[in-house]
């Protein structure tokens, strides 16, 4: 049961103006058949010849490469491979096939709020997120409070987490994330929720990345923040990339998938 | 991939979190908090204190019996709570492996690291113990690290093991509970071993090649008295007494090689 597996190299070179360079990647997953997990099922399969599980193909040969300082938006239908796209280049996944070459530091927010516990209190959750996001407790101390004035929620930080509105937990999420810093961005539908004044934090946000030239990559399925912000554009299609390029013309063939 | 990027600064951050977080965690929602880190190996020893030692009336001629009891209820809570927590460890932090990229062995290392405290608590409680009870304060005390370390590296390394199959297959969980059961009477904990060397001498030869046994009569000997039995004194072929140690490596060993060859599929099986 050896599964081939592809290359995730990280490189630190200022000379090179390249960040991400992704070479015929692809990936599968193996979707079990069985509901039922467990040693029973795994060795009865086993003796009946069955695989237990089925193959799903998810990026079939994906070829790009990321300049620095592209904000870069993909896009595409659900379940077009965006996300495992984005998981890979975090590192999370492994490459089934391919070379991915990461120039620089690479910060992934495939969520906000990893790690958040209902039961800790706003303040002990802040150091936990950002801890995750790589922030000792020395330079948490330095933000702290600039994060809950941005969040707006500073009497509620000793409050247990659990009693927090979920848009309150996105804001303070969303404030603690913004801190980060790094030579690549990866952002994936991180707007998708929040009220209008948060939805124009995330655009002051995205603004200000856009202004400082740092290099981003973003998932999302707003075609209104693909042609405000994007330099380039990636449309994903079942595993393979249909189109890149100008960011109008992609939000125009992405709108044109369902007509 | 490489070599795993030991304890750098992000991951030492990481860690140190993780563990914090899960210690505040496991006493949460409860009125005495942290107090039940000690209270819950203190009735333990109560319960089998008043069954073995006064009912039973096993370990008479055991010097510091009660002590020597308690030291070896401890031991064995910090084995359990170490293999329970560290085996499931990467289920139970899936939420952060599906959205992060860090070294995996990060969140089992912290999940043992809070057994690691609470037996450090505990510690300082058979110690007071120990002191009221009579015995004599020596050097030999700072000796119980070595066993102690013993101890966690074999924890580690079932966790590692385990903890890598658990993620596919659940089931390791349950084994796991009740062959700990087996284990703890297979182990001389509430028993003292003279009872079956007194029988048999080759069942207690046979005991004391077990890692855990090695361990705990180990830090027994060091701690409270040199009457106790250990697989040092009472097997004489050193290659054969040389067996626990070499049990905890290859377990290590093995547990490290087949958790880091997995660790790339945790993300997408957990």
């Amino acid at each position: 049961m050896k599964r081939q597996i592809g290359t995730r190299t990280e490189i630190y070179d200022n000379n090179s103006n390249i960040a991400i360079s992704i070479k015929n990647l692809h990936k599968s997953f193996k979707l079990p058949t069985e509901q039922a997990f467990g040693l029973k099922q795994a060795i009865f399969n086993r003796l009946r010849g069955i695989k237990g599980y089925t193959e799903q193909k998810v990026l079939k040969g994906l070829d790009f490469e990321i300049k620095k300082g592209e904000f870069i938006g993909i896009v595409g239908r659900n379940g077009s491979g965006k996300s495992t796209l984005l998981k890979i280049l975090a590192g999370i996944y492994y490459p089934e096939k391919g070379e991915i070459t990461i120039n620089g530091n690479l910060v992934p927010f495939i969520e906000l709020g990893v790690g958040f516990n209902p039961e800790l209190t706003g303040r002990e959750n802040v150091y936990m997120n950002g801890a995750l996001l790589g922030f000792s407790n020395a330079e948490m101390d330095k933000m702290y409070n600039d994060i809950w004035k941005f969040a707006e929620l500073e009497q509620f930080q000793d409050q247990k987490l659990k009693n927090y509105s979920s848009g309150m937990q996105v804001r303070l999420a969303f404030s603690i994330a913004i801190r980060a810093k790094g030579d690549i961005l990866l952002l994936d539908e991180v707007l998708a929720v929040g009220d209008a004044a948060f939805q124009q934090k995330c655009a002051d946000y995205f603004e200000s990345l856009k202004t400082k030239n740092q290099t981003v990559i973003l998932v999302t399925h707003s075609m209104e923040n693909v042609r405000k912000f994007c330099t380039r554009a990636i449309l994903i299609d079942n595993g393979k990339i249909v189109q890149s390029g100008d960011p109008q013309k992609i939000a125009d063939a992405y709108t044109k998938l369902w007509s | 991939m490489g070599i795993p990027r030991v304890l750098n600064r992000k991951n030492r951050i990481l860690l140190a979190e993780l563990t914090k977080t899960d210690f505040k965690l496991r006493y949460q929602g409860s009125v005495l908090g942290y107090l039940w880190a000690l209270l819950r190996p203190l009735l333990m020893f109560a319960i089998l204190y008043i069954v073995f030692a006064k009912l039973l009336k096993i370990g008479g001629d055991i010097p510091h019996y009660p002590v020597y009891l308690l030291c070896g209820t401890t031991m064995w809570s910090f084995f359990t709570e170490c293999t329970s927590q560290g085996i499931q460890a990467i289920v139970n932090r899936g939420d952060l492996l599906r959205k992060i990229s860090f070294p995996k062995y990060i969140v089992v290392v912290s999940a043992t690291l809070t057994a690691v405290i609470n037996m450090l608590i505990n510690l300082v409680v058979i110690i007071i113990f120990a002191l009221i009870n009579g015995v004599a304060p020596t050097w030999s005390w700072l000796l119980i690290f070595i066993p102690l370390i013993g101890l966690y590296l074999l924890s580690l390394g079932i966790a590692f093991l385990l903890g890598s199959i658990n993620v596919k297959y659940r089931d390791i969980t349950s084994i796991w509970d009740v062959l700990v059961q087996a284990l703890f009477y297979a182990i001389p904990i509430i028993y003292p071993i003279s009872m079956v060397a007194s029988t048999s001498a080759t069942a207690a030869k046979i005991i004391l090649l077990d890692p855990i046994a090695q361990c705990i009569q180990d830090i027994r000997y060091f701690l409270i008295t040199n009457e106790t039995i250990t697989t040092w004194n009472y097997i004489n072929n050193k290659f054969l007494a040389a067996i626990p140690i070499l049990i905890t490596l290859a377990i290590l060993i093995i547990g490290a090689i087949i958790f880091r060859r997995k660790s790339k599929f945790f993300a997408e099986e957990v």
